[in-house]
């Protein structure tokens, strides 16, 4: 059986020869330290004030070749590890200029969200997401107006970015599109959580129309990876928080339940099967997830108290469960044993009757390719099907 | 004032209507006493208590949770310049901000909104506080509790660093740590020596109560 075979098995809830492996692999000191490289300085550069113009050039006038030399890599060294397939996401991310700004720099994305950008010691450059362009509904509407005619040119790069790499791995790996700037987050997060909830309360039309344009925006992204030929997609939305859901399910479903089954009516079009991304305790969405078409979860954040014997025995094989080894502690800093521990156990709660892919929870940039190699290496050696554990 | 009224706040808090609650809140400032407000600050505060609650028991959510208080902080403004300084009954103080390197208020304002409705005096430090900022807040307050958030694991080896500044300073017996945001757990809290770890505001609240008690 092959890699591809393997997946598909896995995903059909059919017993492949061994437990998938999902790498999450996505910044580029990890790359380059599976690749044998030396580490790029892009880090330093990024912290140091007398570079931070020339990075911004680079960036801003090559962005689409960096997006995709990031995850070039990125799969390469997947290919190395022996994983059976690595995400891949493109995004569009502009470097703003603001002096004020001690710490890394500041990004502002498609979708109205501003990031800050910051060089970490081990090479690695980490994005975070600051805060929304759009505080008030006047300028929501505006910058909607502006960025509006953007999309499609976004969707195609997005569409020339997968089928690229597809072209190029297909053959060592299952490359795997991910859309990682999602209908619900991208709402909340253009304007701020407190603005958004506060409008949810008070101008219901108003969000109507901005959850509208985000699953406009979010199918035609969609729509670029279902160019290649890959069987899989990954989408996804953070619903959950550490302790539950972000909002009550029945208004989730109330606010974004259509625009769900979109999306999930698109993918299956297409014949491919979608598995969402969720951070967080999301145990009140897995019945929703089955309900709007979702073909697998993928996450299951332990350390926010995701279980994956607790989420089979909840959804049983309605849903593919992809995950969840600890990003926090055991691919840091865990031992040989506590890693190979952490793998038997999630191969014996999850991978009968197939219906699973063994990965880490995250991808993280503290993530130690020596302990990456434990998983792998505990997954050939627990996850032969008939499942013995 | 009437009890009805008093109720009246707590139900339209309670059903999230933020017109609702502002009403019933000018109706209050321009009944005749001052003790009718500190009765009607109380109500919110009940309010809030019962929004803990709900929201640790699962019925609500963070949504809820950051709605009511926003409800709360918009009844506040009505009622607080009618409101005469009396004898303090706060719980205890406790000094929040983010560490060193991270920007991210969210957590940590949701924290303080709620903590302030039970009671406790907070000083709040904001964003991408540095370890002398925190050491010196505690020297000059001498706060119940210093309380740190972090989104982030690549700043959240700044929490160490302020725990060890507080020894080297023979502060760290004079006031409890708590810690929390996404990129901690129970277990970094313990391995880093903060007193306790909250995993959202209510019960983080709760455990500086209890210190106070």
């Amino acid at each position: 059986m092959d890699f591809k075979q393997r997946i598909l098995s896995a995903v059909n809830h059919e017993e492949p020869d061994r437990v998938p492996i999902l790498g999450l692999i996505a910044e580029p000191a990890t790359s380059n330290k599976i690749l044998g490289r030396p580490p790029a300085d892009m880090a330093s550069m990024v912290m140091n004030p007398e570079m931070k113009g020339m990075i911004k050039d680079i960036i801003n006038s090559g962005w689409k070749d960096l997006v995709y030399g990031n995850f070039s890599d990125a799969l390469e060294a997947a290919v190395k590890m022996g994983f059976d397939a690595n995400w891949m996401t493109y995004t569009s991310m502009e470097v703003i200029g603001n002096a004020e700004v001690e710490q890394g720099m500041h990004m502002h994305d498609i979708t109205g969200r501003v990031w800050e950008m910051i060089g970490k010691e081990d090479g690695n450059i980490v994005m975070n997401y600051i805060n929304g362009l759009c505080p008030t509904e006047e300028k929501w509407y505006a910058w909607a107006e502006e960025k509006g005619p953007f999309i499609d040119g976004f969707a195609k790069d997005a569409a020339d970015f997968y089928t690229k790499l597809e072209d190029n791995y297909a053959d060592w790996l299952l490359p795997i599109g991910y859309t990682s700037m999602s209908i619900f987050e991208s709402s909340w997060q253009c304007m701020g959580f407190v603005n958004f909830i506060k409008c949810v309360y008070q101008k219901p039309d108003f969000i109507k129309d901005v959850i509208a344009f985000y699953t406009e925006f979010y199918l035609k992204y969609l729509e670029a990876i279902m160019q290649c030929d890959g069987d899989l997609v990954i989408g996804g939305d953070d619903l959950g928080q550490k302790t539950g859901p972000i909002m009550r399910p029945d208004l989730i479903e109330k606010l974004l339940g259509e625009s769900y089954r979109r999306v999930s009516e698109l993918i299956h079009r297409h014949n491919k099967k979608l598995i969402w991304h969720s951070c967080g305790n999301i145990y009140a969405f897995l019945d929703k997830f089955v309900e709007w078409g979702f073909d697998g979860v993928f996450t299951l954040e332990p350390t926010a108290g995701m279980e994956l014997g607790k989420v089979r025995e909840q959804v049983g094989h309605k849903l593919v469960l992809v995950g969840n080894l600890d990003v926090s502690y055991l691919l840091v800093k865990g031992t040989r044993e506590e890693v190979e521990s952490a793998v038997k156990q999630s191969i014996k709660d999850a991978a009968r009757g197939g219906g699973y892919i063994l990965s880490a929870s995250h991808s993280h940039t503290s993530v130690d390719p020596t302990r990456l190699e434990w998983m792998i290496e505990a997954a050939h050696k627990y996850g032969k099907y008939p499942i013995a554990v | 004032m009437s009890n009805s009224v008093l109720e009246e706040i707590m139900v339209k808090m309670l059903d999230l209507d933020m017109e609702g609650s502002k009403k019933i809140a000018q109706l209050v400032v321009e009944g005749d006493g001052t003790t009718n407000i500190l009765d009607a600050v109380n109500a919110v505060a009940n309010s809030l208590q019962i929004v803990g609650r709900r929201f640790q028991d699962g019925e609500w959510f963070l949504a809820e949770l950051v709605y009511a208080g926003e409800i709360a902080k918009e009844v506040m403004n009505i009622l607080s310049p009618y409101m005469k300084a009396g004898p303090s009954n706060t719980v205890g103080t406790v000094v929040v901000g983010t560490v060193a390197g991270d920007l991210h208020d969210l957590g940590k304002n949701i924290f303080i909104s709620y903590a302030q409705s039970a009671g406790l005096n907070v000083i709040d430090l904001g964003i991408d506080v540095p370890t002398n900022k925190f050491i010196s807040s505690v020297k000059e307050h001498r706060p119940l509790a210093l309380g740190m958030s972090c989104l982030l694991t690549s700043t959240d080896a700044e929490i160490g660093k302020v725990i060890e500044a507080l020894k080297r300073e023979n502060l760290r017996d004079k006031v409890k740590v708590i810690v929390g945001g996404a990129a901690l757990t129970e277990g970094f809290a313990r391995d880093v020596g903060a007193d306790a770890f909250a995993p959202d505001a209510v019960t983080g609240t709760d455990i500086i109560k209890k210190w106070g008690a």
